[in-house]
């Protein structure tokens, strides 16, 4: 992991005390409303339907352990015992009293934490795999990138009022976990032949109401002119993005208005005054920055095929578990391991602050004090010993953190929605519930394999339905909360290209939405060949006989 | 009248909007301007390599949130190599200052709303920045 400098430090401290001020000035009547609702954005803090929230930052969904059981304290002390995973790998706290925001930050500048920049319209916390560093399928760890992103990203003087808010996201490995599809800016990483470390660059993807995949804007950009490269792009969204409607104001209108190969040229043009110049990266700090996110200290591990094997045999539901929640890992003998939030009955990503202290605990136990949040809400633990796996099993389910629905139904993404957020327009959590209820059946969900389901509350997406295989959108109709049923979206993989979901037809109320999913679960086990899954399916059978049956009348 | 913020011996200080020097400043938009003639410049001008020989330039923010105004500063000071003073016009707010010095402003018009002394001691929160910038070719990657 990254390990603070003293700069880091001081940089933090230093920013916690101007918020304290601000947050003074406020409280005095010197600062507006409007005013302070700028400062404080940037600072984290929401103002939300029943109080506020602050959204913690978690650079890239890194974390180790101290910064965890931090966090808990956080629960535990400023909120009402809760912390709730959000679906940009950060961690939001939904009841902290506006004049104690600063006390909270002081307390996370402690173990080197902030929620600098998760929101406003400035450079958000840069997002990536959460496997980084552990997945097997990883070509290069895009952890030291991400690092450096944040770095030139914190506090940037000419970018921190744009037009609207920015999302980087970055991938490194075969299967893009990070969606860099639908980012602002996402950033392919990978290594050439030489060695080199080499990015593809695409802009203008985002989800929210106009939903649209990146454009391959620069490939094969080489690591030293990564800053001076995505200083020109910022430079030409900054100064021609639209400001005058914000919902026309995010960066793939810009592309759009522009066409790709306009908006290319244009940052290349800007490009051309900067690069080589300040800001290009020497390579000694590449490597420094690099060093941070060295491999642990992998030991070796004893062959445990047999135990785990009679384990597997004499427990079901740890073998359910060992199947759906942990991967295979880069280093012999070690694997990662989701450790679900999606237990039935609770809203997806709300942790207790016993479940955070736990997994805090955990870590330290058996996966080199880190931890990792998923954008799928969950816990990652990313380098535990095979030989730990039962134990760990056997303390995750005491916690109701053991639920074996990695990548299933039941491992959906789910915003806060109506009952906690002011722009929402229609409730998810008790969707979220519903159908967990619904398709609680493990038996039902393993024969139906992976399957993504995504709810947002509104169409800003934060439940990213638009690449759920499913995605369910909540909609206002005249006063009443309905939901629209999207099919097909996915957010990409080396050998698939991302792609959005297909609205299936008119929308329908709340009471239909578990009906309607059934219906669609049904069609797609009467279609399927073999082990094809949902969206293997429906990439080759198409829309046509899902709304078909969606809407026939029934008989 | 507004509250007039610039540096003196490297301190930022409160001046006085009445001395000889700073009384009358006749701005001048792009169109009726003349090389030696003080520019003012909306935030989403396009840079005319003639205006670094202006007296003085002020940037006019529309609003505190708007940064295409910084943008241009940079412009000013990276591509034209504009070395005289660039003044910060309009919607300047205490809290944008720290920003705005980072651009390349050298001063500072702010509303006579706002409090001199307040943005006087917010305007260098830091005491150093993670990037490079106009006024700081060094970031972190090359301190350490």
């Amino acid at each position: 992991m990254y390990q603070y400098t003293e700069f880091d430090r001081s940089f933090i401290a230093e920013r916690v005390n101007h918020y304290r001020e601000q947050t003074t000035r406020y409280l005095d009547g010197k600062l507006s409303e409007d005013e302070f609702l700028q400062l404080r954005l940037r600072n984290g803090l929401y103002l939300q339907r029943l109080a506020p929230m602050l959204r913690v930052a978690i650079p890239y969904g890194t974390l180790s352990s101290k910064q965890l059981f931090a966090l808990g304290k956080v629960a535990r002390e400023y909120d009402r015992g809760y912390g709730h995973l959000s679906t940009r790998q950060n961690m939001q706290f939904n009841w902290p009293e506006l004049a104690e925001v600063p006390d909270i930050l002081a307390d996370m500048a402690e173990v080197d934490l902030h929620a600098i920049q998760t929101s406003g319209s400035c450079i958000r916390n840069v997002t990536t795999d959460h496997f980084a560093g552990a997945a097997a399928d990883e070509t290069i760890d895009p952890r030291p990138y991400c690092e450096i992103i944040r770095q030139w990203s914190t506090a940037h003087p000419e970018f921190e009022w744009l037009p609207r808010k920015f999302k980087i996201a970055v991938t490194g490995a075969a299967e893009d976990r990070a969606a860099i599809g639908v980012h602002d800016v996402g950033l392919r990483v990978h290594r050439s032949d030489q060695g080199e470390v080499l990015f593809d660059v695409y802009a203008g993807g985002g989800l929210g109401r106009t939903p649209v995949l990146g454009a391959l804007v620069r490939s094969e950009l080489p690591i030293e002119h990564l800053l001076t490269y995505l200083e020109a792009l910022m430079r030409v969204y900054n100064r021609y993005g639209r400001r005058d409607n914000k919902y026309k104001a995010r960066i793939k209108i810009l592309v759009r208005a522009m066409g790709v190969d306009g908006f290319r040229a244009k940052v290349d043009e800007e490009w051309a005054h900067s690069k080589n110049g300040p800001g290009t990266l020497p390579s000694a700090e590449i490597s420094r920055v690099e060093a941070f996110f060295a491999p642990p200290n992998y030991t070796e591990q004893p062959d445990i095929s047999d135990a785990l094997a009679e384990q597997r045999l004499a427990n079901p539901k740890f073998s359910q578990w060992l199947q759906h929640n942990v991967i295979e890992h880069k280093a012999p003998g070690y694997a990662a391991v989701t450790l679900s939030t999606k237990a039935t009955g609770v809203p997806p990503g709300d942790v207790s602050d016993t479940q955070i202290d736990a997994v805090a605990q955990w870590a330290a136990d058996y996966s080199f004090s880190e931890i990792r949040i998923s954008h799928e809400q969950n816990f990652v633990l990313p380098h535990v010993p095979k030989q730990y796996l039962f134990t760990l099993w056997q303390k995750a389910q005491a916690q109701n953190l053991a639920t074996a629905n990695a990548r299933l139904i039941t491992d959906m993404i789910c915003c806060p929605g109506g009952d906690y957020c002011s722009l929402a327009n229609a409730k998810s959590i008790p969707v979220a519930e519903a159908l967990q209820e619904r398709f609680d059946d493990y038996d039902f969900q393993y024969d139906l394999g992976e399957l993504n389901l995504n709810i947002s509350g509104c169409m800003n997406a934060c439940g990213h339905h638009h690449v759920g295989h499913i995605g369910i959108l909540g909609v206002d109709k005249k006063g009443s909360e309905f939901y629209q049923i999207s099919l097909g979206g996915h957010a990409g993989h080396s050998e698939l290209a991302p792609s959005l979901g297909q609205i299936v037809g008119p929308s329908i109320p709340r009471a239909e939405v578990c009906d309607v999913i059934a219906k669609i679960l049904q069609i797609y086990v009467d279609l399927r060949i073999a082990d094809e899954s949902f969206l293997g399916c429906f990439k080759r059978v198409g829309m046509a006989p899902f709304k078909e049956r969606i809407y026939a009348p029934s008989h | 009248m507004h509250h007039l913020i610039n540096k003196h011996n490297e301190e930022w200080q409160l001046a006085d909007t009445q001395s000889s020097d700073q009384a009358q400043i006749e701005w001048r938009d792009a169109e009726n301007w003349q090389p030696g003639q003080a520019l003012k410049l909306p935030v989403d001008a396009e840079i005319n390599a003639q205006w670094s020989q202006a007296s003085i330039i002020g940037i006019d923010f529309p609003a505190l949130t708007d940064g295409r105004g910084l943008s241009l500063a940079v412009l000013l000071r990276s591509r034209l190599h504009y070395a005289g003073d660039l003044r910060g016009l309009g919607a300047v707010h205490e809290d944008i200052l720290h920003f705005m010095v980072r651009c390349g402003f050298t001063s500072f018009e702010l509303p006579e709303s706002r409090d001199p002394e307040v943005a006087l001691s917010c305007i260098a929160p830091h005491k150093q920045y993670y990037q490079s910038s106009v006024v700081d070719p060094l970031n972190q990657f090359d301190r350490v």
